[in-house]
């Protein structure tokens, strides 16, 4: 069977796939904000700091995964087989799910991390 | 190479309340302003009357059927594709039929369309009078300010954009003044509108340049777009469809989902 036929026969809502990446992206711009309080708070510099954004974005993405697709996604049978760490059924693509929040919140933790690094360090 | 010692600058605490705290607090509001500027800016969309409607909705209609022919069954998919290319190549639908053939009439003399141009027109002003009005505030009043050091090390060629207006040359380019940190302010953002105002706001410049370039939804029907070419080539599209259902096999299908 053609995928576009098996598109037409299980049809993706798009509301829904909007509600989802908008859900994720509110997330991704909260949490890297918080982590640059984080990051000038214990006066961070340079490599360290964007060490630190990448380290815990992941971990976002990762708990994100862990607390909210992963019960329902592994139970079911639409998983279509991608077996742990597989999104598919909530997010159409995976590098957007896991890398996405790299580039959506890196302004807002440069804004907050200087803010508080120039107000507690320098 | 010797290891260049960190400069220090001793700043007045003072330059905290007066300098930084003013300029984020009103980026902060000018993104709030502008988003409800914008709501309530935004025009009405007009009342159509009632041929216009219906050559549009004529054309969705043909539209619709041509993307969701699947969920229709072969014989009543084609007693609609007769009837709508019947009345497309007719000319059944248009507004004015005595108009086909002709060119349409130049989209800038129709008033009508003067209306979305005066829209984007609108959108552009609520974003580039508050960016120019605030630039020219802070260039008049905190010019010349060293306030802040960034956190990571910068090359050079940034010296002469973030230290805008402190003309000393040997001092490390991490030094930045007031106006970098308006440039921050504007890129980081975001999220604190997000935040304030939910993830549709009409206060982040980036999304309004984005929604720009997107094609509009009302494009399609825009002035000097002649519906009778409209209608004519949507009659084609239909005529090339390859009918299927999607029950088309549906019982092996249901068969081969029961597990025994």
């Amino acid at each position: 069977m053609s995928a576009e036929r098996e598109f037409q026969i299980v049809p993706i809502v798009q509301e829904a796939v909007v509600h989802n990446s908008r859900t994720l992206l509110n997330l991704q711009s909260l949490t890297a904000s918080l982590f640059g309080v984080g990051a000038g708070i214990l006066g961070l510099e340079s490599y360290s700091g964007f060490l630190f954004y990448v380290v815990c974005s992941l971990l976002t993405a990762m708990l994100f995964y862990v607390v909210r697709v992963a019960p329902t996604s592994l139970a079911s049978d639409a998983n279509g087989g991608g077996g742990a760490f597989d999104t598919s059924r909530y997010f159409r693509s995976q590098v957007e799910f896991w890398t996405g929040g790299l580039m959506n919140g890196l302004a807002g933790f440069i804004l907050t991390w200087t803010l508080f690094y120039g107000l507690v360090r320098a | 190479m010797a290891q260049v010692p960190v400069q220090t600058i001793h700043r007045d605490p003072q330059l905290f309340y007066w300098i930084l705290l003013p300029i984020t607090a009103v980026m902060i509001l000018t993104g709030v302003l502008r988003h409800y500027a914008t709501v309530l800016m935004a025009s009405a969309p007009k009342r159509l009357d009632q041929k216009t409607t219906r050559e549009q909705r004529a054309l969705l209609h043909g539209i619709n059927v041509r993307g969701n022919f699947h969920t229709l069954a072969k014989p009543s998919f084609d007693v609609r594709r007769d009837a709508l290319t019947t009345a497309y190549e007719s000319g059944a639908y248009l507004k004015s039929p005595e108009n086909r053939g002709q060119a349409p009439p130049n989209p800038l003399s129709d008033p009508s369309s003067m209306e979305g141009m005066m829209g984007m027109m609108k959108n552009q002003m609520a974003m580039i009078i508050p960016n120019t009005l605030i630039m020219s505030w802070i260039n008049a009043f905190f010019s010349g300010y060293v306030i802040m050091k960034l956190p990571f090390p910068l090359t050079i060629k940034f010296k002469s954009m973030l230290q805008a207006g402190v003309a000393t040359k040997d001092m490390d380019p991490r030094w930045m003044s007031s106006i970098s940190w308006y440039f921050l302010c504007i890129f980081g953002l975001q999220s604190v509108f997000n935040f304030l105002l939910g993830s549709d706001n009409a206060a982040s410049q980036m999304a309004q340049q984005m929604g720009g370039m997107a094609p509009n939804a009302g494009q399609m029907f825009g002035p000097g777009v002649d519906p009778d070419k409209q209608f004519l080539a949507e009659a084609e599209n239909l005529a090339v469809i390859e009918h299927y259902s999607v029950l088309d096999g549906v019982e092996q299908r249901l068969l081969e989902g029961i597990k025994v």
